[in-house]
């Protein structure tokens, strides 16, 4: 396994976010967590990135345990996070925003090769390298958003809401981006509301719901339980 | 108003206009990095005359060394702020006022006991005269102002744009959590936002310590200007600290020259009214994600 929670609950304050949460993902995969909002798939992201520590329970990330590591180191061991809402900085520009991506990679050599991975994932961005990335459009700061997490040559990249009020058509652009960057030997946690498209694209899922695991499976599975077409894909 | 009189208001309004940025520039460094307005901002700025005061009136120095020296001393002082106040106070924004107010009052208070309270030091200026343009004059003193705020906001400039550790500076202003994200160490940062807060406050004071009354208050006046500038020029931007200093540079001089400080202090703060019910953000206000 490339990265392991066990039974992991984060609180805020005294309210509990999630409730021993057990999640495994292998390398190479791409798991998604689902639920609706307040479900504690995003604590569950930010937990792992080391934005929030959990009160109880463990992360490994290559069979060690890294909760005594800061944020800021965790990148370095390559885990790289798309935050929800993109989170580029609004008043760079969109090299600006990559290099930062680069922080710990800025070796010239290396970042040159980062960079133009980069690019061929979203030649979008080379057009634009010289633009603020706060007067792109949501789809466009999604990519610089990803593209910024690729910059740090990660093994693990988590992925919170990146179609999150993306137009269909920009949706299907970024899931196809998503197996891409997986197809390179990428390993994805992917965070969706958009249950029908997260299990599309993976190969594993766990359904959470108030803080809880409710259901997990292979993703092909899931797709098929009834309980999960009538509650999360709006069928039934 | 004549000719010559026009020439003095706009060649002494450029030189309160260089002081205000040194001053508010550094301000809005740590306010951006922090989100936590350091309000013994002031008390960096008098450390800086000190540091004249000491080492050139008392020790002999060369003043232009003192002024230079000023940077560092100064900037170690504002560190040792982050470390001891903000740091432990991160994200608390009252405890964090309280801490730096007070931390301001300790300096006013060491510095009083050292070499006393009420009494003005008088720093003879290193450069006698001044020159004549058009009909107005300007001591060099004051002269040598303008020209070291081009260089030192030109350099800050550079600094943030070009090099990498300035780059991840403007990233911590933006978007502390995403900085994080990316490896930044918010520590790291803030550490030097408030190296070069107090370096450059410290110049600001080290270069205007032979022109105006030094003693442990002194900085009180520049830092509500400062804060004034800030807020009217977005907060963390800091090209909106530098238009908005010189705004408020001109407003100060213009009107202090018809009528008197006072009334240009108040024209200054409803300026500031002004500019913010027009753009509540500031001029340069940071664009809401």
């Amino acid at each position: 396994m490339l990265l392991e929670l066990k039974n992991t609950s984060v609180f805020y304050g005294k309210v509990q976010a999630t409730h021993d949460v057990s999640i495994s993902v292998p390398e190479g995969q791409i798991v998604t967590l689902i639920g609706s909002n307040g479900a504690g798939k995003s604590t569950t992201l930010r937990m792992i990135s080391g934005l929030e520590r959990p009160q109880t329970g463990d992360v490994l990330y290559d069979g060690e345990s890294i909760l005594s590591l800061p944020p800021e180191k965790i990148t370095g061991i390559g885990i790289a996070h798309v935050p929800e809402g993109r989170r580029v900085f609004p008043q760079m520009t969109v090299m600006e925003n990559l290099e930062m991506g680069a922080y710990l990679r800025s070796e010239s050599k290396e970042m040159a090769h980062n960079l133009d991975l980069v690019f061929s994932h979203f030649p979008r961005l080379k057009e634009r390298v010289s633009q603020h990335a706060g007067t792109m459009s949501g789809g466009e700061q999604q990519m610089l958003a990803m593209g910024r997490a690729l910059m740090s040559n990660p093994k693990l990249v988590l992925m919170d809401e990146p179609t999150l009020g993306l137009s269909p058509i920009m949706c299907q652009e970024i899931a196809g981006i998503i197996k891409k960057i997986n197809n390179n030997g990428r390993t994805i946690v992917l965070v969706e509301q958009n249950a029908r498209l997260a299990l599309a694209l993976a190969d594993y899922g766990y359904v959470l719901d108030t803080g809880e695991v409710v259901i997990e499976g292979v993703a092909d599975k899931l797709r098929e339980d009834d309980d999960i077409q009538k509650t999360y894909l709006g069928l039934g | 108003m004549g000719v010559d009189t026009i020439i003095q208001t706009i060649a002494n309004a450029l030189v309160l206009g260089s002081v205000y940025a040194m001053v508010a520039v550094g301000l809005a460094i740590a306010f951006g990095v922090m989100q936590m307005a350091n309000f013994s901002h002031g008390e960096l700025f008098m450390a800086g005359s000190y540091v004249v005061f000491v080492l050139y009136t008392l020790l002999g120095m060369p003043f232009l060394l003192a002024v230079i020296l000023a940077f560092p001393i100064v900037a170690m002082i504002g560190l040792a702020f982050e470390r001891l106040i903000f740091r432990p106070t991160r994200g608390n924004v009252l405890a964090g006022f309280m801490a730096s107010a007070g931390a301001g009052f300790i300096l006013q208070v060491l510095v009083g006991q050292q070499w006393g309270v009420g009494l003005m030091r008088t720093i003879q200026t290193p450069f006698p005269g001044g020159a004549e343009v058009l009909g107005a004059s300007i001591s060099y003193q004051r002269l040598l102002i303008f020209p070291a705020t081009v260089i030192m906001v030109t350099g800050l400039w550079y600094f943030l744009t070009r090099v990498k550790a300035g780059k991840a500076l403007r990233a911590c202003a933006q978007d502390p959590e995403a900085a994080v994200l990316q490896g930044i160490s918010l520590n790291k940062m803030t550490g030097l936002a408030m190296l070069l807060s107090g370096g450059f406050a410290g110049v600001g004071g080290a270069l205007m310590a032979p022109i105006i009354p030094v003693t442990p208050y002194m900085g009180h006046t520049y830092a509500v200007t400062a804060f004034v500038i800030v807020i009217v020029g977005g907060m963390a931007s800091i090209e909106g600290a530098v238009i908005a200093a010189f705004i408020l540079g001109f407003i100060h001089t213009i009107v202090a020259t018809l009528y008197d400080s006072v009334t240009a202090t108040m024209v200054g703060v409803l300026f500031m009214a002004i500019v913010l019910i027009l753009k509540p953000t500031g001029l340069m206000g940071r664009v809401k994600v």
